[in-house]
This record gives C-alpha cells, structure tokens and sequence, in this order.
C-alpha cells in the first residue's frame, strides 16, 4: 500500500474513532494511546505509534471535559503526531510535538462545530411541530460533520510534516527534540500523580 | 422499550450545542418511550417538544434520567389530570441533572479514565515493556501487547459505563417520579474515596517504578545517576510549579521543548542521555 493511501486511510479511521470521543459510544476508543498503536500498527511503526500515544494521552490527562469544556482532541493529536512521523518522515521526537500541538488546535474548531449546531434547536422544533418526528438526520448531519472534519483535519498536517523533513537542515532541531521528547514520560508521570492527589487529599 | 432507549442512549451528546446541551440526543434517545406511551400523534409530538428543552449531565449518568422521566411520561399518559402529572418534571429533571453531571465526572472522568491510562501501563509493564519511558529502548515488543494495553483499559472502562448504562435506566424506570431517583443506586461518596486512594497508589507506584528503573539503567557513576535522576524530579517540580500559577502540561511541555531546542540545537550542547 503507498503511502498516501495509508494516510488516507488513516485520516478515515481517525475521523470514525473520533466520534467515540464525544458523540457516540464513548467507549474511549478515541483515546490517543489506542489510536496511536493502531495507527502505527497500519503504518508500519507500531512502537513508535504507541509511544507517542501514551505520551499524548499522559499530557491530556490534565484535561477533562466538564461542563461543556473542550479538552484537547486526543483522536486528532495522535494522529497528527504519528503521521507526522509515518508519512511525513519526521523524527518520532518532533512528531509528538507536532501531534500535541495539533491536539489543542483542533479545540477551536470542535467548538466552531458545536456553536453551528446551536442554530439548529429552533429548527428542530418547527419540523416536530409540523409533525415529522425524525430526529436521528439531525444526529446523522451532526456526527458527519464532526467525523469528516476530523478526517481532513490530519491530511494537511501530514503534507506540512512531509515538506517540513524535506527543509534542509531540519535535523539540526533533533537533537533539542529528542531530548524533550524523552523528559515526555516524566512530565506525563507527574501529570497523574498530581491529578490523584489532589482528588486524594480533599475533602468531602 | 427500555432496551431501544438504552441502545439510543449511546448517542445522546450527538448533537451536543451550546443553546440546548443534550437536548436534541435526549428527546431522540426517550423516542421509543414515547412512542410507546402516547399513541395518538398530538399528545407524542407535545412530549417530543418537552424533551428538546435544554438539558446536560455526564452521559453515562443520563439513563438514570431517562428512566425517570419515561416512568413520568408513563404516569401522565394514564392519569385524569396530566397537567398536574408533569408539573414537578422539568424540575425533577434538572435536580437530577446537576447531581448526577457532578457524581458522573467525578466517578468517570476524573477517576476512571485516568486510571485506564495507568491499566495500560501496568498491562505494558507485565509484558516487560517499558518503551513508553525508555525513548531509546531497544528491541520491538508485539503489536498485541501494545494493543494490550489500551484495549485492556477500554474494556474494563466500557465494562463500567455500560453497566451503569443499563442499570441506571433500570433504577431510574423503577423509581421514576422522585427528584432523589437512582441517587441511593451505590454509595457514590465511598465509590469517589476509593478510587481517589486506588488511583493515588497507582500513580505513586508508577512514579517510583519509573525513578527505580532510571536509576538502575546503564552502568554510569553514580553521580550521572544522580544527574538523571535530578533531571527527571526537576520535570516534575516544573510542572507543579506550573500548576500552581494555574498554567497547564502545555505550559510546561512549551517550556522543556523551548529550553532543550536552545541548549541543543542552538548552543550544540551535547545531550544528556536520560536512559541507555
């Protein structure tokens, strides 16, 4: 299979396992250590794909989505990250951070999504007053949008990796990336430990 | 019924917006409920318009409500007076909201999900796979135990939602009508506690497994050792210095990268190998 085909193919799978996050299910299978895996696994770098997972997911650990909050797009940051590295040809090290900024990016835009779907309770109600009681297009329109979107999303960050390891002289940063890279499980390791204890020491 | 609005259940944040919340997934996931109850087409699309007011909980405790509410819905249906049947449902549904929305994200989000992310690692770490700390790690375990890993979380995580899924639904039916309905379904209080103390032992555990193995990596002097060691803790430190400016990982992780691109990309400084 080419590469393209793959990405292609793994911006799809992306963009499905991303709805488990909010939308449907929500059996954690869009969590970024099993997207991770597998999308390494589908590109040929299982290991790779599951360590820049479980780093992500350690970091967006600190995040949780009450109250409506948008937290980080785990689904869409381990997918960035690992095609960074599987297509686009970048170091695992710059990768992860391509795919955990790419994660936080992608916030703005599930928001964008959300407020559009706010016009639509208005419209809802006047199809059920003139008696059409069909709800699930409205749910079908909404996981489309959000699935496509999320698909798309990848397949830029993907070329824009490809160009960015064809730079001459890119190398040069990894040596800075691969040592922050190896600092990840640390700063995830403390991310638990403070999201426990703090659950731990209070009160009531 | 109660089985079709379980099923529908799963897709109850589907239209999530911010005028309505949830509203538009609760009216489709109750549908079957109410088609059930009310036959005739004036009084179905009357319910249908009650329940796309707005509404939001934390999802796996919404079938507590859906019970509720399709036993409500049940008991206007039958009764002379259903006016005064429905009156105490807007109510019930938001008192039971809120609660469950706070039970919920503190059981679930809070504890559960992180502690998925520490069943993987424990499931990695039988395997003899500790790639996810050694960045250099030689050797390639399995893809299967790299599977392993999420998927054992996935499936205990899923195990738990969805029996709460379901039961509340169950409760929710059984004891529908009462603004306090499913909140005696376990003691919530001590569930929260102990999976605060599990996932807290967890992590310290993690944490000194982790210090344990990068302190007894390579064959370097011990002052090398030290420096590792000093390097990783400072992470940490960083991070809680982070936290407590109410900054959050991206700060920190911002700051490490910044730092390391600077003194090892910039300066050429050479890198401290953390591991190997």
């Amino acid at each position: 299979m080419t590469t393209v085909l793959r990405t292609i193919l793994s911006s799809a799978f992306t963009g499905l396992l991303g709805l488990d996050s909010v939308q449907a299910g929500q059996f954690l299978l869009s969590r970024p250590a099993f997207v991770g895996t597998l999308l390494g696994w589908l590109n040929g770098c299982a290991l790779e794909g599951a360590r820049i997972g479980i780093l992500l997911e350690l970091l967006y650990v600190d995040f949780i989505p009450v109250g409506g909050v948008v937290p980080p797009n785990g689904a869409a940051a381990a997918a960035a990250g690992v095609l960074a590295h599987a297509a686009g040809g970048l170091a695992p090290s710059l990768a992860f951070f391509i795919g955990l900024a790419a994660g936080r990016a992608y916030a703005p835009l599930e928001m964008r999504l959300r407020a559009a779907r706010s016009s639509w309770s208005r419209r809802v109600e006047e199809q059920v007053r003139a008696g059409d009681l069909n709800l699930s297009r409205w749910l079908s329109s909404a996981m489309l949008a959000e699935s496509s979107a999320l698909a798309a999303y990848s397949l830029p960050g993907t070329a824009a990796a490809a160009a960015l390891a064809a730079v001459p002289g890119v190398g040069l940063l990894y040596p800075g990336t691969d040592f922050a890279y190896s600092l990840m499980p640390w700063l995830g390791i403390s991310g638990l430990y403070f999201r426990f204890r703090t659950q731990a020491y209070k009160k009531g | 019924m109660l089985f079709k609005v379980f099923i529908r259940s799963f897709f109850i944040q589907a239209g999530w917006n911010y005028e309505r919340f949830q509203s538009l997934g609760f009216a489709f996931s109750l549908m079957p409920a109410l088609r059930k109850i009310y036959p005739d087409p004036e009084r179905l699309k009357a319910a249908v318009l009650r329940h796309l007011d707005i509404f939001n909980t934390q999802p796996y405790m919404a079938s507590f409500i859906l019970g509720n509410i399709a036993r409500m819905e049940e008991r206007a249906s039958a009764s002379a007076d259903p006016a005064a049947e429905l009156k105490s449902m807007p109510g019930v549904k938001q008192a039971l909201a809120s609660s469950f929305a706070s039970i919920g994200d503190r059981v679930f989000w809070g504890r559960l999900k992180p502690m998925t992310v520490q069943l993987c690692l424990l499931v990695w770490t039988l395997g003899g796979f500790y790639g996810w700390l050694f960045t250099g790690q030689p050797g390639r375990p399995s893809t299967a135990l790299l599977l392993a890993g999420p998927l054992s979380g996935i499936v205990l995580y899923s195990a738990a939602a969805v029996y709460c899924r379901w039961r509340g639904l169950a409760r929710g039916y059984a004891c529908g009508g009462a603004s306090s309905c499913g909140l005696d379904f376990i003691d919530w209080g001590k569930l929260i506690k102990r999976l605060s103390a599990a996932g807290f032992g967890m992590s310290m555990a993690i944490a000194l497994f982790a210090f344990g193995l990068l302190a007894a990596s390579g064959s370097c002097p011990g002052r090398v050792v030290l420096l590792k060691v000093a390097v990783a803790a400072s992470v940490l430190a960083l991070h809680r210095v982070t936290r407590a400016y109410g900054r959050s990982v991206f700060f920190a992780a911002g700051i490490v990268f910044a730092v390391s691109l600077v003194l090892f990309s910039v300066f050429e400084l050479r890198p401290l190998t953390l591991y190997l």
